[in-house]
Parts: C-alpha cells; structure tokens; sequence
C-alpha cells in the first residue's frame, strides 16, 4: 500500500472511474480533472499528486496542450505524465515524448497492465 | 466499381473490423452484416458518434443500440449509474473511431478525431445524411443489435492503397504500452 495519488485527467466519467478502481484497489489516492485546464488547476491545487494519466482527445484543452502547458519553458512536466489514449499515431507520441511524457499507452487497457505501469513510473516494485 | 466506390467500400471494411475487434476486446463475439436495416427500436436508446477529417476525407460514425447492450459492453456494469449511459457510449465510438483512425494509417491517412457526443433517447432512428438508401453496420451481440453508421466525405483526388505500405507509419496497437 502506498499514499500517492495519481491524477486522471479524461473527458469519460466511465474511465475515470474504471482508472480509478484500479488504483485504489493497490492503496493509491485519486484527483480526477475533465480536461486539460482542470488538470493544469488540479496540478496547483493537490501537491500530493505525483503522476498524471491523461487522455489526449477532450474538449478544451486537450491532453498535448496540457503536457505542453505544464512543462513550460522547464526541461519537463513537474511530474511524470504518461498519456493514456485510443489514439497510436507516432507523430502524436513523438509530440508527448518531446514534451516530456514518460509513457503512452493505448485503450482499451487491460487493469493489471496499467497499474504495473503506474508501478513502474512511480519506481515501485511491480 | 467505380474507383470512389471502391475506397467507400474498403474503408467501411476497415471500419468494420476496427469496431468488431474492439467488442471482441469487451468480451463479446459480434456478428456484423449491411445492406439491411432494423426497425426502429422501441424503449430507451443510447446513441454517439464521432467525426473524423483531413484535406480529403472526412466523416463521422454512429453507434445506436439498446440501454441494455451497453450495459453488457461497460467494463463495469454493476456500477452504472443513468449518467453512465451516453459517456460510455461516447467512449465506445471513440475507441471505434481512433482504432479505424490507427488503422488508415498503415495506408499512409492521418486523419483528426472529434470530442464524441453522445445522447440517450427513445424510439430514435437514425439515417444518412449523405445517401438516403444507405443501410447502417449491424453488430449482433447475443441477440441485441448495435448499429453503426458510417459517413463517408470522399474528395476525388483520395485513394485508399490497395494494402498497408506505410509500416514505418503504423499506429502503436490496442493495449500497447511503451515507455519513454
């Protein structure tokens, strides 16, 4: 068990909360954002938060943007950000890793898979 | 065949197995045919569609079906709340359409998705837009029928590559999980 939490930032209720079931489930705390710009304001607002998950497609500011608007003028995001997402094309994961990401994983996803993900990102073991 | 009516075909055969492998990735084993249609469905109806361009083709794709075959595909069924209805249906066209999407391009087509929308209704029917004769995808998943809709807006200039050429170009798979 642990006490980080992990902010999920996706325009879908259902996969907030299907993300979130999963990582509750290993002791990890939950910020939920709708969009990009809730994200960027959850990020200020929640210092516990220490690794994003977030979707690329969503009104508003989209997960790129947000990546791109956290990193800044730094050398990258305040914390780890892996983009999770139904798109696969490489000129976009070419973008998120010039951005900083950390991962890119492809929906649907398979629980066990994303929570060894997050495992791994947050240096724990799997 | 005309050479537009061949890209239509194919690219509605792509779209096909994108969204078959997807409900078979939910659990399901979809048979799906065209050229018919269903009465309109009675009782409380769940529809989404997302829309997808670049220079020379665009379009969008629907899904209707039953509350009750939603509720089978949902990840998490015995936590669905009424709200869940339509963004479960939105994430669905949207894993439908960004897999077509990861699909095209192996053929070298990078096309832009839409945010979804989605809604629920009763005794709704849908129709296309840009030919009335047209028939919608049917996916019957035991014994429930889902329908999908797929508009096409092809320029004259677009070919659809007879097989994928661009491997160097092909999206990353379904589930795939790469770190950087």
């Amino acid at each position: 068990m642990n006490n980080k939490a992990v902010l999920v930032v996706d325009d879908s209720f259902t996969v907030r909360q299907q993300v979130g079931l999963t990582l509750t489930s290993a002791g990890y705390q939950i910020v939920e954002a709708c969009d990009g710009q809730e994200a960027v304001d959850a990020l200020r607002a929640h210092a516990e938060v220490a690794m994003v998950l977030c979707d690329v497609t969503m009104p508003g500011m989209d997960g790129l943007e947000f990546l791109e608007t956290i990193k800044g003028d730094a050398a990258g995001p305040p914390v780890p950000v892996v983009m999770l997402t139904t798109d696969g094309s490489p000129d976009l994961i070419a973008r998120a890793k010039r951005a900083g990401a950390k991962g890119w994983i492809v929906k649907p996803f398979q629980p066990h898979l994303l929570l060894a993900a997050v495992r791994r990102i947050a240096g724990e073991p799997g | 065949m005309a050479p537009g009516d061949s890209n239509e075909a194919r690219l509605t055969e792509l779209l096909c197995l994108s969204a078959a492998t997807l409900l078979a990735d939910l659990g399901v084993q979809p048979e799906w045919r065209t050229g018919v249609r269903q009465p309109p469905p009675t009782g409380e109806s769940v529809a989404a569609f997302s829309g997808f361009a670049n220079n020379e083709l665009r379009g969008s794709f629907a899904l209707l079906g039953p509350r009750k075959l939603f509720a089978r595909l949902h990840p998490l069924p015995q936590t669905m709340t009424l709200r869940d209805w339509a963004d479960w249906a939105r994430e669905l066209v949207s894993q439908a359409v960004g897999r077509f999407c990861n699909r095209l391009l192996a053929y070298g087509v990078q096309l832009a998705t839409s945010v979804p929308q989605g809604a629920l209704a009763k005794e709704v029917r849908l129709a296309s837009s840009l030919d009335p004769a047209r028939s919608p995808i049917l996916f019957t998943i035991e014994g429930l029928v889902l329908e999908g809709w797929l508009e096409l807006d092809i320029a004259p200039s677009f070919r659809l590559e007879e097989s994928p050429l661009h491997e160097a170009r092909a999206a990353l798979r379904e589930g795939t999980i790469v770190f950087f």
